[in-house]
């Protein structure tokens, strides 16, 4: 079979994980009439220049830049835990089928209960610092994770598990060289989709408590009806989960490259 | 025998697990083993419970929450399966217009809440804001998705029988669509929940979501634990009632259950 | 690998028989009894040897398979290697499994899937150079670095082969392991297995349903019928080697082997 180089490989990756430029044309033309219509100075619908303003005084007076880092560092290190945590967890209840079993209730009821509703409970529980926040984070994130980690381990198929068996393969083998690979694109997709609710549930905990971040950015610019400010932070706001969801894209793309193309997860 | 098999199909070691881990919680808080000032006993959060019904506070609560989320669903309802159709039926729209879906679909929707704040102060109309935009992609993107995927073979049947384009689309596209569509508005209805106890923790003071830091700043873990547990039980009655309204009007389709 | 029971010394297997089924029967529990699948079961295999085992669906030809590779357990007689009792899957033992699919790694290379039984005990460069020939013996040296999933059916099923020969197995245990493939691949792939034996002078026991192409490859055929299956006749196939695709199946004698085989399987064969 033909084999392109590595880097056209990579380029062609990137290139697909993107959709086509052409449909950002309804985007494009929103902001451009807004731009157009607003001559005076809303308080309420400020133009697109505007937010790029109040975007910069933000900057300027030092405050953009470590609330965006605060709100980044305390995702992704939430996100790192409960990958670590829901596979680990996923992996034994997947392997042992009797855990499964009894844990399974608990674990349907608990899931049932959405991550913002458990933000209160951390606040009563832990205060109002840092720790709590990235206490919230790994509880959102870590469902499902933990969930498609184990049904995936679940249905690793019989044979591969005879071909362990067949081979002689210690317990931590058949772990390490056969379920921990068959796993992978699922705790892929369970952290495709533990992105936006760990993104939701951080802004959740700023917004209520004003612990630094872009979220207690937000609403303090609202309280303060600084509007181009909130405009401007909501815009950051989308622009850093787009970019989130897109590094991530290509870095799955990347690390499946090697998987059969079925057990790439849907991009539609 | 029926009997055996009923009692051998009951999740036995489950249910026991369940209720183990309920009453070693009672039993911990109760005697002291599990000292935190703001872990109610579940003994407690049934009181918290009958506290809240009885001073009429929880029913209008639940009734604001329910009637949020009705809001919200319908209008993202209606609005993502008129437009799913007309993109789903259009390559040339979806073209120009995909990739606007893409950037606003991740948009996080708390993120809305102080920009709802702003227009509308504390109100039902901030709520729709936060809720209504991302109860919409969901079933937007499932109707694309299902009106796009309609077999070739499907489009041929109407032509053999000379269907006008009208018809095509009342009698076959949209039947054939509909299993992905119900799938769409069933996620789209545990969203819509969520989002609505969101922003009212964030952008209305009332109904179950502000209930719950209402609680939380009174230090009544007990109450804000009752609140949190209506939410979680309606999220599964709507789920439910939602499962068995599609298995009615589309029998034949079991992949309903999944997803 | 010695035991109490072998007599000769360094690679030399004739005192006892590489493989042999001693009275196996396989039962497994079935609603609220137990099934017996195979019942009496009593063969043995010498070195070099190609057995086939033929029947129709339903006799328990993978379940004897199982039970002969260590993966399922007997319930009476045993199993013996180099006349040592089995207790689990045996070193010198490989099964090659009808589902190539499942049955690979699909996230690595062939290279590695072959790598698979030996990367672990041996040392590196004494494991690629087991690779290397494995992969020239079935004639995928230039699909070292492919995927499972980009190869075809035979291809694949060619690497499961692969694996198992990079473990100089003494007894290669093999279930239809042509039965999806196409009718062509199938004969090129059956000629290349006893090229391979040839070469190597492993011990085969394979199991198929294709009575042809049990006649075309056994040097003894066992006929498992009935249920709970059993033996129910060895033949030993006196057929010229080497083999022809297409001159040995016309001779006279592989008309007769054909149909003594089809009538020791009875009306139950389709």
């Amino acid at each position: 079979m033909m084999r392109s180089p590595a880097w056209r490989q990579y380029f062609t990756l990137v290139v697909e994980a993107l959709p086509s430029a052409r449909g950002l044309l309804p985007l494009v033309a929103l902001l451009g009439v807004w731009q157009l219509l607003q001559t005076g100075n809303s308080p309420y619908f400020p133009s697109p220049l505007d937010w790029w303003n109040g975007l910069m005084l933000l900057a300027k007076s030092g405050r953009l830049y470590p609330a965006l880092s605060a709100t980044t560092i305390t995702l992704l290190l939430g996100l790192a835990v409960a990958v670590l945590m829901g596979t680990g967890i996923g992996l034994l209840i997947g392997v042992f089928p009797r855990l499964s079993r009894a844990f399974g209730p608990l674990l349907e009821f608990l899931r049932a209960i959405p991550p913002p509703a458990v933000v209160p409970v951390a606040i009563l529980f832990m205060g109002y610092d840092e720790r709590m926040k990235l206490t919230v984070v790994v509880l959102a994130a870590i469902w499902p994770i933990l969930l498609n980690t184990s049904s995936a381990a679940e249905r690793v198929h019989p044979l591969l598990l005879d071909v362990a068996r067949s081979f002689r393969l210690s317990a931590f083998d058949r772990m390490r060289l056969i379920i921990l690979p068959s796993v992978v694109p699922a705790i892929l997709l369970g952290i495709r989709v533990a992105l936006p609710v760990a993104i939701v549930v951080t802004l959740l905990v700023e917004i209520l408590t004003s612990i630094e971040g872009i979220g207690a950015l937000m609403i303090s610019a609202q309280r303060n009806f600084q509007s181009s400010q909130v405009y401007g932070l909501l815009v950051l706001i989308g622009l850093f989960g787009l970019l989130l969801n897109n590094v991530f894209a290509v870095f799955e793309a990347l690390l499946l490259r090697r998987w059969p193309p079925k057990t790439q997860s849907q991009s539609f | 025998m029926d009997r055996d098999r009923f009692i051998a199909g009951i999740n036995w070691s489950g249910t026991a697990v369940f209720v183990f881990v309920g009453l070693a919680w009672e039993a911990a808080v109760r005697s002291g083993l599990l000292e935190y000032e703001y872990l109610p006993a579940p003994s407690a959060i049934g009181l918290g419970f009958a506290e809240l019904a009885s001073q009429g506070i929880l029913a209008p609560d639940i009734a604001h929450t329910l009637i949020s989320v009705a809001i919200g669903w319908t209008v993202a309802i209606v609005l993502g399966i008129s437009l799913g159709i007309l993109l789903g039926l259009s390559p040339i729209a979806r073209r120009y217009s995909l990739a606007s879906i893409a950037v606003l679909r991740p948009m996080p929707a708390v993120a809305f809440a102080p920009v709802g704040l702003l227009l509308f102060g504390f109100s039902l109309k901030t709520e729709m804001v936060v809720t209504i935009p991302p109860v919409l992609w969901p079933v937007l993107v499932n109707t694309i998705g299902g009106v796009t995927g309609v077999h070739q073979r499907l489009y041929d049947v109407g032509r053999t029988f000379r269907l006008s384009r009208k018809d095509t689309i009342l009698r076959i596209i949209l039947p054939a669509a509909m299993p992905p569509i119900v799938v769409g508005a069933r996620i789209s209805l545990g969203l819509a929940l969520v989002l609505a106890v969101v922003a009212e923790m964030v952008g209305n003071p009332e109904g179950l979501g502000y209930g719950i830091v209402r609680e939380q700043q009174a230090l009544r873990p007990d109450l804000m634990f009752a609140y949190i547990v209506t939410v979680g039980l309606i999220g599964i009655v709507l789920n439910a009632g939602m499962l068995a309204l599609a298995q009615a009007f589309l029998p034949s389709f079991r992949q309903l259950r999944g997803g | 690998m010695t035991s109490a029971g072998e007599r000769s010394g360094a690679g030399e297997k004739a005192a006892s028989p590489a493989f042999e089924c001693r009275s196996v029967t396989v039962e497994f529990p079935h609603k609220f009894s137990r099934k017996r699948i195979i019942e009496d079961i009593s063969f043995l295999v010498r070195s070099g040897e190609f057995l086939t085992i033929v029947g129709p669906s339903g006799t328990g030809k993978t379940t004897l398979l199982r039970a002969m590779g260590g993966l399922t357990p007997t319930v009476s007689g045993s199993v013996l290697v180099h006349g040592k009792e089995l207790d689990g899957p045996p070193e010198d033992v490989v099964i090659v499994f009808q589902d190539y699919s499942n049955a690979l790694l699909q996230w690595r290379t062939v290279a590695a899937n072959v790598a698979f039984g030996i990367e672990r005990t041996l040392e590196r460069r004494e494991a690629e150079q087991r690779v290397h020939d494995a992969l020239a013996l079935v004639g995928l040296e230039k699909n070292a670095d492919d995927y499972p999933w980009q190869l075809s059916g035979g291809m694949q099923q060619r690497v499961q082969i692969a694996r198992a020969l990079a473990l100089r197995p003494a007894v290669m245990l093999m279930d239809e392991p042509f039965a999806a493939l196409d009718a062509m691949t199938k004969a090129s792939m059956q000629d290349e297995l006893l090229r391979v034996r040839d070469r190597t002078g492993t011990s085969f026991v394979f199991i198929t349903h294709d009575i042809e192409e049990a006649v075309y490859l056994g040097d003894r055929i066992a006929v498992l019928t009935g249920s709970p299956g059993r033996i129910n006749r060895i033949f030993e196939i006196g057929l010229p080697a080497p083999r022809d695709q297409l001159s040995t199946r016309q001779l006279p004698k592989f008309l007769e082997f054909r149909y003594a085989v089809h009538q020791a399987i009875g009306r139950d064969h389709g």
